[in-house]
Formats: structure tokens, sequence, C-alpha cells
């Protein structure tokens, strides 16, 4: 009786409604405040843009909301900063020390291990950011979270990039998809599980040309200088240099347009195959954003930012967030009486972590 | 905090009833099914009824606004509690349940405008004091605190130091030479050359200077005594001092709340005098050539030559320094013609000198 469906009859089950007119006033103060308090507010900037962009977004009949809050966030970060901060300093002031004392592969091998630290925590980070916006998302009264702590999320983070990087990435499609499945089924929304069987089919292709490019242009480089040693013993005339300077030209704009474009090709399939298997209860999700709307994206946020000197970047959060939800598709049916709280605990550092390690939650 | 009362019937009419009834929709954030509810003023509380019978009063100390489409109210002890009313019910119950959050309380409470004005003077404090306070500190800090410190961080080289005798003597000679008594005593100077191909020299925290090898086997000791005098100088002026300071203090706080410690963690310690320091160090090395009988014009020559050599080979001895062509006029303009100069060291000196990162023979 109490059966919501979504996506009925060609509608949007999920809409952003937010105008960039009605966020001016928000990404203006944030931007000012930020600025005259040496970075202190950001906690607070990013409170009140979720605010906005969470209650800018309806779900079938109401909106999301978003209730952490700029102290929890700053607390957060303190706990995380008190908690690191001897470590590094020790690091800091261990890799001189070592280094001066001629003892260069101890400082090396400390530095490893250190790094080895570093990505264990950058992936309980993004758990722990995951988990943290889920407990701080409400629909209905009903919010998310996750009753895993991610210590193991970070054990399997790190093996599973150690891998990949043995394998100089090749293998990376397998680490990341299995990533995503395991972060996204340790979550969970009122009692609803999430479960994402993500799997790198129909992904390697796209990967295999991030690879393939500029191994490719190198090759062709590599002939083309071969070539001209070749010819170097002969005379060689204007023409056939000025096309030989065309072609390196083109070589250097491939590794540099090329790369980024094939990488923002892979994206965009994964993001559309990531959210395509993941579930919540019997919802389903799709998400269809293409490679040139990733590309227009992040072309749009980079030429606002230029033509407005700067400020545009307080509507990155923005753009990025109405971007997600425009291409977000729900499908199926979700039982409101069902629907029942969430017992998951909320973690109470907040974003510390993804704070401290600059990295994003999705 | 008193908790909201369930009740078999609606409250009996007392003063500051209002009789209009709002209809809304209410979460009871158990479920997320949407209870239909007509809503009522009663004194400072809030009545709630349904059509079946039920019915609660919720004390307005209780309520909180919340971000979303129309008056959005939730409890601040039942997390999930929402009431739903449409934008007209602000007339009747805005002031029941005081204003919105809107930059974060510590900021709502003085205003914005103050608070902008106010972090403006802080923020310009505090950078103020930071790129003071070590200039003003350094000079108090005990000479024996630093050289822990500095022994700890450098200790004795390894197998990076340049061991022969005779020319460890003569680069003492040499520093001896532009300021004499500096290696002697307690806090004297201790100078040590390193076998590194990178052409460098520099002040350490605790009165170490280090030279690297091309410094001295690709210069003349004229130069080389302009570089030392002007490394003396950092030392004698407690620049170094100043330097870790800047760097451990101030410089990690500001970083910190910039964000991404991670990435500044792998930032080793990496001292920076500021240009009033660097030049500071040139007029008193200029001052120690004069006294000591030695031309500027070697060190003025090796500047220029390092301001011609490619950017990449000088950058690690001219980042943070004023640029080498404006040190080499500055030193060049000292030249005194009606001077009679000397050389820095003797022959066997400089022989020695040249001599001091060679493998003693077996």
């Amino acid at each position: 009786m109490d059966a919501y469906t979504s996506a009925a009859a060609g509608d949007r089950s999920i809409r952003f409604t937010g105008s960039w007119r009605d966020y001016l006033p928000i990404a203006a103060t944030n931007a000012l405040l930020i600025l005259c308090t040496l970075g202190v507010y950001r906690f607070w900037a990013a409170a009140r843009q979720r605010r906005y962009l969470w209650s800018h977004t309806e779900f079938i009949d109401d909106a999301l909301e978003w209730t952490g809050s700029g102290r929890e966030m700053f607390f957060g970060f303190l706990i995380v900063v008190a908690v690191l901060a001897p470590f590094f300093l020790f690091i800091q002031f261990l890799f001189p020390a070592l280094i001066a004392r001629g003892k260069a592969d101890a400082a090396f091998g400390i530095v490893f291990l250190f790094e080895i630290a570093l990505i264990y925590l950058g992936g309980f980070a993004r758990f722990r950011a995951l988990r943290y916006r889920l407990s701080r998302t409400y629909w209905h009264g009903i919010r998310g979270g996750s009753d895993d702590p991610g210590w193991n999320y970070g054990g399997e983070y790190l093996g599973r990039i150690a891998l990949a990087s043995m394998s100089m990435f090749i293998v990376y499609p397998w680490a990341a998809t299995r990533l995503w499945s395991s972060r996204w089924s340790a979550m969970s929304f009122g009692q609803l599980p999430f479960r994402a069987r993500l799997t790198a089919d129909g992904l390697k292709a796209r990967w295999a040309l991030v690879y393939l490019v500029p191994i490719g242009a190198a090759a062709v480089g590599a002939i083309l200088f071969l070539g001209i040693l070749g010819l170097g013993k002969h005379h060689i005339g204007a023409g056939p240099m000025a096309g030989l300077g065309v072609a390196f030209l083109g070589i250097v704009l491939l590794f540099y347009v090329g790369i980024p474009l094939m990488t923002l090709n892979w994206y965009a399939a994964y993001y559309r195959k990531a959210i395509g298997s993941t579930t919540l209860g019997d919802l389903e999700f799709a998400f269809d954003a293409t490679t040139m709307e990733w590309l227009g994206l992040f072309l749009g946020n980079l030429g606002l930012a230029v033509v407005t000197l700067g400020f545009g970047i307080t509507y990155w959060g923005y753009r990025n967030w109405a971007f997600m939800v425009r291409h977000l598709h729900v499908y199926g049916n979700i039982d409101l009486s069902d629907l029942t709280q969430s017992t998951t605990h909320a973690p109470r550092e907040a974003e510390g972590f993804a704070d401290a390690f600059d990295v994003g939650a999705i | 905090m008193r908790r909201a009362r369930r009740r078999a019937s609606p409250t009996p009419s007392t003063s500051g009833r209002s009789d209009a009834l709002i209809e809304g929709t209410l979460y009871d954030g158990t479920t997320g099914h949407p209870h239909g509810v007509r809503v009522a003023t009663d004194g400072g509380r809030l009545d709630l009824r349904q059509d079946g019978g039920w019915s609660d009063s919720v004390d307005a100390a209780l309520l909180k606004r919340v971000e979303g489409p129309g008056l959005r109210l939730g409890r601040i002890d039942r997390p999930g509690w929402r009431l739903l009313l449409p934008a007209q019910a602000e007339a009747e119950l805005g002031t029941l349940v005081g204003s919105h959050e809107r930059y974060g309380r510590w900021i709502d409470r003085i205003g914005l405008v103050p608070a902008l004005v106010s972090g403006a003077i802080i923020t310009a404090a505090v950078v103020g004091v930071g790129y003071l306070a070590p200039a003003w500190i350094a000079p108090h800090v005990p000479m024996s605190w630093e050289r822990n410190v500095g022994g700890a961080i450098v200790g004795d080289f390894g197998k990076m130091r340049c061991r022969n005798a005779a020319g460890q003597r003569a680069l003492e000679a040499l520093v001896e030479r532009v300021a004499p008594g500096a290696t002697k005593g307690p806090n004297g100077i201790k100078v040590a050359a390193l076998d590194v191909p990178v052409f460098n020299a520099a002040a350490l925290p605790g009165g170490y200077i280090v030279v690297f090898k091309p410094a001295i086997t690709e210069t003349n000791p004229e130069a080389l005594a302009g570089v030392l005098a002007h490394e003396v100088a950092h030392v004698r002026r407690r620049h170094v001092t100043e330097a870790l300071i800047r760097e451990l203090g101030v410089g990690a706080l500001i970083r910190m709340f910039a964000g991404n410690i991670g990435a500044n963690a792998e930032q080793i310690v990496s001292l920076s005098y500021t240009r009033q320091n660097e030049a500071q160090a040139d007029s008193d090395a200029i001052a120690m050539l004069k006294r000591a009988d030695i031309s500027p014009k070697p060190t003025a020559a090796l500047f220029a030559r390092l301001s011609k050599e490619a950017p990449e080979f000088s950058a690690a001895f001219l980042n943070s320094h004023p640029s080498s062509s404006s040190r080499a006029a500055k030193f060049s303009v000292s030249f005194d013609p009606q001077a009679h100069y000397q050389q820095a060291l003797d022959r066997d000196q400089a022989d020695a000198l040249f001599d001091i990162c060679r493998k003693a023979p077996q």
C-alpha cells in the first residue's frame, strides 16, 4: 500500500531543482569567509553547500536532507590531525637525519613504508567519507550508513593497489571494480543494504586504450626519429622536414590531450557500469553521462574559473553535484513502511581522514 | 529536556491557542512512511493530530528548522523526525521555531559583516606574526638547543662526507680566512664537504655548513670563499634557526589548515630563507671578503656563470635566492681597483682542497 514506484511514466525520479542564482549568495559568502578565516571556515562552507545541494535534490516525492554540520567536520579534522601529526613530524625529522648520516637506504626504506601507510589510510579515508556522507543523508526521515569501520577495506585497498602497481596498472580495472563493490556492499540506507556486483567486463578495452595510445604514440615517434637518423646521411629537403615537425607536434599533442581523453573515456564507462551494477533493496540505478559530457563538465569548470578569475571554483561542487544528479536514474519500488531507520553508527571523525588525504567519497 | 507526550485526545484549549489547522506531513524517524497530520500551535507547544484520533504535543524548544522546500521542522531529541509544512505556515509558526542557521552558529551570533571584518583582522595578525615571529624568536634560541637539534638532524654525513684530512684543514682555513675565529669554540662552525654531484652549499641547523663537491672542484678558492662567507653569515645571523622555526612552526600550521597534510608530509624539511635574509647574507659576505683582502670578482663571476647555466642545474642553489645576475652585479660593484687583493689560499692548500673528496690511498 505504501510502495512508491520510481520513474513513473518517464518522469525522472531523481531531480536537481537548484539554480545558480539561488546558490550565488552561498558561494560568495563561503568564498569570503574562507579567505577571512585562513581556511578554517571551509568545514562550515562545505556543510552549507551540501545543505543547499541535498535540499535541492528531490527523490520521488521529497528532497534529500544533509544533517552534517561544519562543527563536526572541523572537530573530525582536528581529531585526525592530532592522531597523524606526531607521526608526520617524526618522519619529517627522521628523513633528513638519516640522509645526513649517509643512511640513504634506511631513509628511503622508511619513506617507502610511510607511502604504504599513506595508501592504506587513503583507502580507509575514502570508505569512512562515504560512510559519513550516508550517515548524514536523510530522506523521508531515514538515513544511511554502515556498521563496517573500514579497517579491512583499507587493507583490501592497499592489496589491490599494490597488485595493480606491480602489473604497471595493467590490471587496474579489476582493482577499481572490486573496490567499488566492496565499498558499496558495506553500505546501507535505512535497513536496506546497498549491493554492488561490478566486474571489469566491458571496461578492459577502454583501459587498454589508456595504455595503447601513449605506447602507440611513442612507437610512431621512435620510428620517425630513427627515420630522421637514417635520412641524416642524405640531404633532406625543407618539405619533408616540416612534415616531420608536424608529426612530432601531433605526437606531443597525443600525449597531452590523448592520455587525459582516454582516461576520461575510461572513467565515463566505469561510472556508468559501476552505478548501473549497484542496487539498494529493490531500487536499481543507472548513470548515463558520456565521455563528451564529462569533458564538457571539466572544461566548463575550467572555463568558469578562468573567466571569473578564480571565483568560479566555488561553483565546482555545485556543478559536479548537479551533473551527477542529472545523469542519475533510479528504477524500481521502495516500500516506505518497510524502510526503517538505520541502526548504524555514524563516524565521529566525520570526513577528517578524507580531508587529510584529499580523497573523494564516491 | 522535556520529552513530547503522546496523548489519546487533543489538549484542551488554553491561552495562546490557534485554531487554524495546517495540513502537513510527518515522518516519525522510525519508518519512511509519511503520516498526514494537522498542526496547530498551543502556547509554546505544537499540537499534531491525525484523523485516526492520534495526537501529539511537542515543546517548541525541541524544534529546529531544517533546510528544504516549504517549512521543515526537525526535533533535536529525535533524529529523523520531520514535519513538512507548506511555506505559508511560516506566518503561523515562524516565530515559534526561531530562525534558520545561516553561516554557522559562531558567525550567526555576531553577524556576517562583523565576522568578515574580525576574521580579516585576525588573519592579517596571524600572517603578520607568522612572518615576523621567527625573526624575533631566533636570536633568543640558545645556541646549545640549536646544536642539539642540528646534531640530531645532521649527524656525521656517513659515507657522503669527504674525509681527506689535508683537504678538510684547507676548507677550515678558508672559513677562518673570511671569518677569523669562526670554527673555534663550543659554538664554532663545523664545515664539511660532501661527495654529492650537485652544485650547492648550505648552512644547516647547529652551525653546520656543507659544501657539495662541484662547488669545490668547479670553482676557485676565491669564489668558494664568497660562498662560504655567505653561509657563515646565515649561521651568525641565526637565519637557519629562523628558517627552522618558520618551517616547523608557522608553516606547518598554515599548511595544515590549507588541507591535504598527506601530500605535504612527503615534503621533507627544506629550509628556505627570506629574500631579506639572503640580501643580508650577501652584504655580510661582501664585507667579510673586503676585510680578508679577497677580491669579490671571482664570486661575482661564479654567480654570473650560474645565471647562464641550464636552470635545472643551478635551480638547487638558486632556489629562493635573489637572481644570480643581480647578485653577481652586487659582488662586482664592491670590487675596489685600488685594493691589494690577495689569494684566499696558498698553492698547497688550494691543491689539498681540490682533492678533499679523493679517497686516501689504502
